[in-house]
Parts: structure tokens; C-alpha cells; sequence
């Protein structure tokens, strides 16, 4: 769930201003939709539903109300806090006497009640001062001197790459996806082979021979799709790399399902949800507009820090493959990020680390932060030019097995 | 105590139940437990582990004097295990004694296939289930099932009726009061959640976890509590891998009991640890913590902590 300020929650309920007034149900109506402006998923039939509850609440009760509302159109924790927000905007309460429920009369209305705790001057910031600190933060940073990465580089590197070989590239990375991809489930399926009888199969077969077992169904394991957490450096040392990240990215969340997709330098953002178009230009400017810090100083500790707490606990399980492509140049903490490398190890199934410059030949995991990651890694392979991409699809499968 | 009569339900009478059978909660949960049992709708309940998500339907079975039905799921988890199967050895007994017998074999096909031959699983039992209040389904974890079953529950949950070719269609004379409990391992499905209604079951606050403690270890020190408590607070606000739930608070309240403390000091707390968390990294996290002074044991306030033992 993104982050909705509340300016997107004031324009959403003004849109719907002049429905208000017209008894609950219309007034439930128009909140529903302000929340899926908000980017609730909502169906009619949540809203049905909510309605039916209110019958049997107190709406006087404000507590009441919030808890039955809530409970039909928010539907997972990360929508609970834009629900609540939602909530106290839209709906001005009279007191527990005053059972009339009224939304907001004008957006002015809410800002104005919020601004009398606030204090002036903190009207702009908000409560998005709170929400957008990392942002903020990673804004701030941007102008930090950064490693280069450049003079390390041999001189064939994805830095330079043609159509043919983008498109060649591409390929690789659809091999390399079907490789990750595939895992046994412990789903069974029938099969004429197998180390397990399918007792139900068998019998039913049985019957066509006067209840003669003749034939015997076997059960076997199942092949299942594994889920891919990406998580890509676009710090500034990177910079050189950054048009075969954005095709590696693409590529693998295109090709493959449930991939999600999250780049990092000072701050973590997740940007699944931009790059899932069929338009390869329209995703780079979608991304250039949302990711702060793009090019800045790294922090890797920290953002990961960040994925193990935001986002892990519903993406990352034992059958996920978390993929981080990163020089591991880390300005952050070391200890840090070998505490959350360690947790991520114990959660996920794979860490496969892709690092640019262990194609250099002289280069070593020198710097504290990739000597920190590396004892959790499963993988540790190079990724700057075609061959690498290649070499990195034989080894796959070995791990995979 | 006496049952409650599903039909004669309020929020306050849930709330009240509920803490009659020591479990505590707050007026939203109530409420929403209260919605769920009147609008007929599943009640998905999300929260981290041991905050008590299954307790609630189970307290609410014994509140309504109905049967609890639990289906603990898991990776796996299919239709067979969890709706029901043929009893297979009866059938082939059955078709055995059959030919020894002689006679007409006509009728074998469709008697083995009778309801007689089933085994009833979880689902099939909450359909067909005919005490006098309908029982309460807990589909425990849905989280860990995977998401060919979440489908299959889609189906479920959405008519309560159930086809076994052989047989035909069961439906549910009356809706079982359907609970889901998840610990996000995984998101649930939209479609899957949109049947549900919602409610977070967050970490307690200071005040209703010492609640919780006295009323569930009868004969602890009130001083004691609120050490416990407190130190709880302060470690769930903090980065462990696992941070513990009320489980762990209400199982190390007992061990201090059972150790006869009256009070938490240093090495009390290093002694006992092992019921708060269960991971090494976790145990090592802390102690440097407790190392670093990072926590005020509470109780007297501005008293030096005591020396280490």
C-alpha cells in the first residue's frame, strides 16, 4: 500500500461534497468512494455489506461505527491507517447526542480542525512529515558525493549495449526467470508413475473391473512457480548499470508471475505497480517520477531494514527467491546490514546477489558491507554483460535442483 | 455458565461473555465479532503471532454453548482433508464380502458411495452440523494454505454448500459462524478477503495486557505484573525477529510465579528469557540491550538497576 497524503484524501472528498447530506447510505456510498480513490480495494458488494452492519449498530456510537465500517472496507494492516485517516475527514461527528452523521461540509473544514492541534506553519507538512521522512531524507542526501564505480569497469558492459544485444539480453533473463521460477510443491498431483497410490483414483477405477484393482493411480509432487522479490541499487555508483537494471526488472516482472520489484539507495520504494505496464518508456518515466534518490548515496543496511519490516512478513516465505543486484558499496551501517541480511536469509528460500563489479578482475568483496552480506548469500555472481547472464542461467538450475 | 442465545446477541453481551471467559477485548472487536455473527458473514482475523486471533472462536464457541470445528491449514492442504474422503478399506471390504456373498451386485456401486462411507472433514462437518445453535468453523492460519485451497474456500464460503458427485448437493441448514485467522506469512487473495469482514488484532496496550495477565495468572503480584508488562511494552517496541505476543507474556508470568518472584530484577530476567524469546539471535539482541542499560525494569522509579548476578 503506498503512502496517500492527505491532500489526495481532501480533493477525493471534495470531489464528492455535493452528495453529502442526502442520508447515510448515500453519504456510506460516497465514502466508499473516496477510500477507493484513496486505493482501498472496495467491491459493491463491501459497501452492501457496511450498510447492512450499520442496521445493526449504534451509529451514535462513534466508536461503533468507526469499528463496523472499518471492518467491511478496509481488508488488510497496511490499509488501516488511510482508512483511518479517511475516516476522521470525512465523517465530523456532533457528539454522542447528535446520532445525525454529516461529512465534512469543505475540505477547509478538516484542515482548519487539524491545523488548531497543529499549530500554523506545520500546515503544509502535516502528518506527511511523518510518513515521507525517508523520502525526505533520501532527498536530502542526493547531493552526497557517491563511489564511482566507473574507472572499475571492463570495457564490454552493459553501459554500452546495442538493440541486438538488448534484446538477446532479454532472452537470458526469460531463461533465468523459468529457472528461479520453478520449485516442487507439496501439492500432489495424479500421475501413471509415482512413489505414492492414489487410493482415491484406484478404487474409482476398480469399479469398472468388478472392484479388481487393476490399474494403480499414483500421486507425485507437484512443480510450483516460486515468488521473486527483486531488490535493485540505483544508487549512484550504479549509474552505469541503471538502463540494465530497468531492463532486468521489467524483463523478469513481465515474464514472470509474482515478481515484486523494489529499488533502493537512502531509501526503499516499491515500484511493482509502475513497471507492470507493456510499455517500456511509459515505466521509465513512471519510475523517474516516483523514486526519490535515484542516483544517490547507498544504504543498504538501511533499506533493507526497512523491506524486513515493511514488507517481508507478507512477501518473503520460504518459497521466495529474493534476488538483490548491488555493487555493495554500502555508506551504512555494516552491522545493520548483516543483522538484516540474517533475517531475510531465515525468511526467504534463495538470496541470490548479482554484483557488476565482481566481473572486474581484480576486484574483491572488499568493502564492509558486501564482507558483511556475503556469509547469508546463497549465490554470489557477477552480472555485467551477456555471458555473465548466461553463466548465471547454468548455475540456477544446479540450485535449483 | 449458561449459553447465549445467538439471536439475543449485543456487543455488550460479547464483551462481557468474552471476559467472563477471561478473554479480554476491546469494544471493536466485540463489535465486529457482534456484526459477523448477525450479518452471517466470515470474520478474517489478521494479526502478529499470539495476539490471541484464535482464542476468539474458541471463547466464542464456548460463549454461544456450540461446537468449535477447526481446520488448522497448511501447505497442502486439499479439498480431501479438508471437505472429506471415501473410507476406502470399508469400500473395498465391502465390495470383498460382496462377491463372496454372491447375490445381486447391482446395488454395491451406488450403497458404497452412500453417506455411510464418508468420513466427514472440518467443512463438510460445519455444513452438515445440526446442534441446537449453528458451530463455529475456525479456519486456522489460512495464511499457510496455499492458494489452490483459498479458491476452493472461495467457493465454500460463498454458498455454503458443498457437491459430492456421488452424493449431490449438501447445503448448510444454517450458516456456521465462520472465523479466519492469518499471521500475513502471505497476502490473502482480494477475492477471498472481499467475503470477509476485517479486524487487526494488535499487540495490547499496557493497560489491557496487565488486564489480561492478572486475570489469567490468578495470584501474581500486582508489582510484579506491571514489571512484566512494562518490560513487554518496551521489547515490542524494539527489532527482534520474533517479537513476543501474549502467549509469551502469560507463559513467563507463570514461570516467575512458579519461581515464587515477587519482583524482576536483572538476573531474574536473564534467568527466565527463555520464555520470551525463542531464537538465539533474538536471546543475544537482548542481552546487549540489557548490557547497554536500554531498560528500565520499572517499578521504582529512580533506583539504581540492580547489580548483575
Amino acid at each position: 500500500m503506498e503512502a496517500v497524503s492527505d491532500e489526495v484524501l481532501q480533493r477525493a472528498i471534495e470531489d464528492f461534497a455535493p452528495l453529502r447530506g442526502r442520508g447515510l447510505i448515500v453519504n456510506l456510498l460516497a465514502f466508499s468512494r473516496v477510500l477507493k480513490a484513496a486505493g482501498l480495494k472496495i467491491g459493491l458488494s463491501q459497501v452492501i455489506d457496511a450498510g447492512r452492519c450499520l442496521a445493526h449498530t449504534e451509529i451514535g456510537n462513534r466508536a461503533d461505527f468507526h469499528a463496523a465500517l472499518r471492518a467491511n472496507l478496509a481488508s488488510s494492516h497496511a490499509e488501516l491507517g488511510v482508512f483511518d485517516r479517511a475516516f476522521e475527514l470525512f465523517w465530523r461527528f456532533e457528539g454522542p447526542q447528535g446520532a445525525d452523521l454529516e461529512p465534512l461540509e469543505t475540505a477547509a473544514a478538516g484542515s482548519e480542525a487539524r491545523d488548531a492541534e497543529a499549530g500554523e506553519g506545520e500546515q503544509a507538512l502535516g502528518w506527511e512529515a511523518s510518513d515521507d521522512d525517508a523520502t525526505a531524507e533520501s532527498g536530502a542526501e542526493v547531493s552526497l558525493p557517491t563511489y564511482s564505480a566507473q574507472e572499475l569497469l571492463s570495457r564490454k558492459d552493459f553501459s554500452e549495449m546495442g538493440v541486438e544485444e538488448s534484446r538477446a539480453i532479454s532472452r537470458a533473463i526469460l531463461l533465468i526467470a523459468n529457472r528461479i521460477a520453478t520449485q516442487v510443491s507439496r501439492r500432489k498431483k495424479r500421475a501413471s508413475r509415482g512413489s505414492e497410490i492414489d487410493p482415491r483414483w484406484s478404487l474409482r477405477r476398480s469399479i469398472r473391473y468388478g472392484g479388481e484393482m487393476l490399474e494403480l493411480g499414483y500421486r507425485r509432487r507437484r512443480v510450483k512457480k516460486t515468488r521473486i522479490v527483486l531488490l535493485c541499487d540505483v544508487s549512484g555508483s550504479m549509474d552505469c548499470y541503471s538502463r540494465f537494471l530497468i531492463q532486468f526488472m521489467y524483463g523478469l516482472q513481465n515474464e514472470l508471475w509474482g515478481v515484486e520489484t523494489f529499488v533502493f539507495s537512502t531509501a526503499l520504494t516499491r515500484i511493482t505497480h509502475l513497471i507492470r505496464t507493456k510499455h517500456i518508456e511509459s515505466a521509465l518515466e513512471r519510475i523517474s517520477e516516483t523514486v526519490l534518490g535515484w542516483s544517490g548515496g547507498t544504504n543498504i543496511g538501511g533499506s533493507l531494514q526497512t523491506f524486513n519490516r515493511e514488507f517481508a512478513p507478507s512477501l518473503v516465505t520460504h518459497r521466495t527467491v529474493v534476488v538483490i543486484i548491488s555493487d555493495g558499496w554500502d555508506r551504512g551501517d555494516a552491522a545493520l546490514l548483516e543483522r538484516e541480511m540474517r533475517s531475510l536469509k531465515r525468511r526467504s528460500h534463495k538470496i541470490i546477489w548479482l554484483n557488476p563489479l565482481l566481473a572486474s578482475e581484480n576486484y574483491e568483496p572488499l568493502c564492509k558491507g558486501m564482507r558483511a552480506a556475503m556469509p547469508h548469500l546463497d549465490l554470489f555472481l557477477p552480472v555485467h554483460n551477456l555471458s555473465s547472464l548466461l553463466d548465471l542461467g547454468r548455475k540456477l538450475e544446479k540450485l535449483a535442483a | 455458565m449458561a449459553a447465549v442465545n445467538p439471536k439475543k446477541l449485543t456487543i455488550e453481551k460479547i464483551q462481557d461473555a468474552l471476559r467472563q471467559q477471561q478473554y479480554i477485548c476491546e469494544r471493536p472487536l466485540a463489535t465486529v465479532v457482534y456484526l459477523s455473527t448477525v450479518i452471517g458473514k466470515p470474520l478474517l482475523l489478521e494479526g502478529e503471532a499470539g495476539v490471541g486471533k484464535t482464542e476468539v472462536a474458541k471463547v466464542l464457541a464456548e460463549v454461544l454453548g456450540t461446537r468449535l470445528i477447526r481446520l488448522q491449514c497448511y501447505e497442502g492442504l486439499d479439498a480431501n482433508t479438508a471437505l472429506y474422503e471415501w473410507n476406502y478399506p470399508k469400500q473395498m471390504l465391502r465390495i470383498k464380502l460382496e462377491e463372496v456373498g454372491g447375490g445381486d451386485k447391482r446395488g454395491v456401486g451406488a450403497e458404497i458411495f452412500s453417506e455411510e462411507y464418508l468420513i466427514k472433514r472440518p467443512l463438510l462437518e460445519a455444513i452438515q452440523s445440526n446442534g441446537p445453535a449453528p458451530p463455529v468453523l475456525l479456519i486456522d492460519e489460512i495464511d499457510r494454505a496455499d492458494v489452490e485451497f483459498e479458491a476452493f474456500l472461495l467457493e465454500v464460503l460463498s454458498d455454503f454448500q458443498i457437491t459430492i458427485p456421488e452424493i449431490g448437493t449438501l447445503r448448510a441448514a444454517r450458516r456456521p459462524y465462520v472465523f479466519l485467522t492469518s499471521n500475513r506469512t502471505r497476502e490473502i487473495h482480494d477475492a477471498l478477503k472481499r467475503r470477509c469482514l476485517y479486524h487487526w488484532i494488535d499487540y495490547p496496550s499496557f493497560d489491557k495486557e496487565y488486564e489480561i495477565v492478572t486475570t489469567k495468572v490468578p495470584g501474581i503480584q500486582p508489582q510484579l505484573a506491571r514489571q512484566i508488562c512494562a518490560f513487554m511494552q518496551q521489547v515490542r517496541a524494539m527489532n527482534f525477529y520474533k517479537r513476543p505476543g501474549i502467549a509469551e507474556t502469560l507463559d513467563w508470568a507463570a514461570a516467575l510465579l512458579a519461581l515464587n518472584r515477587s519482583e524482576l530484577d536483572e538476573p531474574t530476567l536473564t534467568e527466565t528469557l527463555g520464555c520470551v524469546f525463542k531464537y538465539k539471535e533474538d536471546l543475544n539482541h537482548l542481552q546487549e540491550e540489557i548490557k547497554a542499560k536500554q531498560f528500565k525494569l520499572g517499578g521504582h522509579a529512580g533506583a539504581p538497576a540492580p547489580a548483575q548476578g
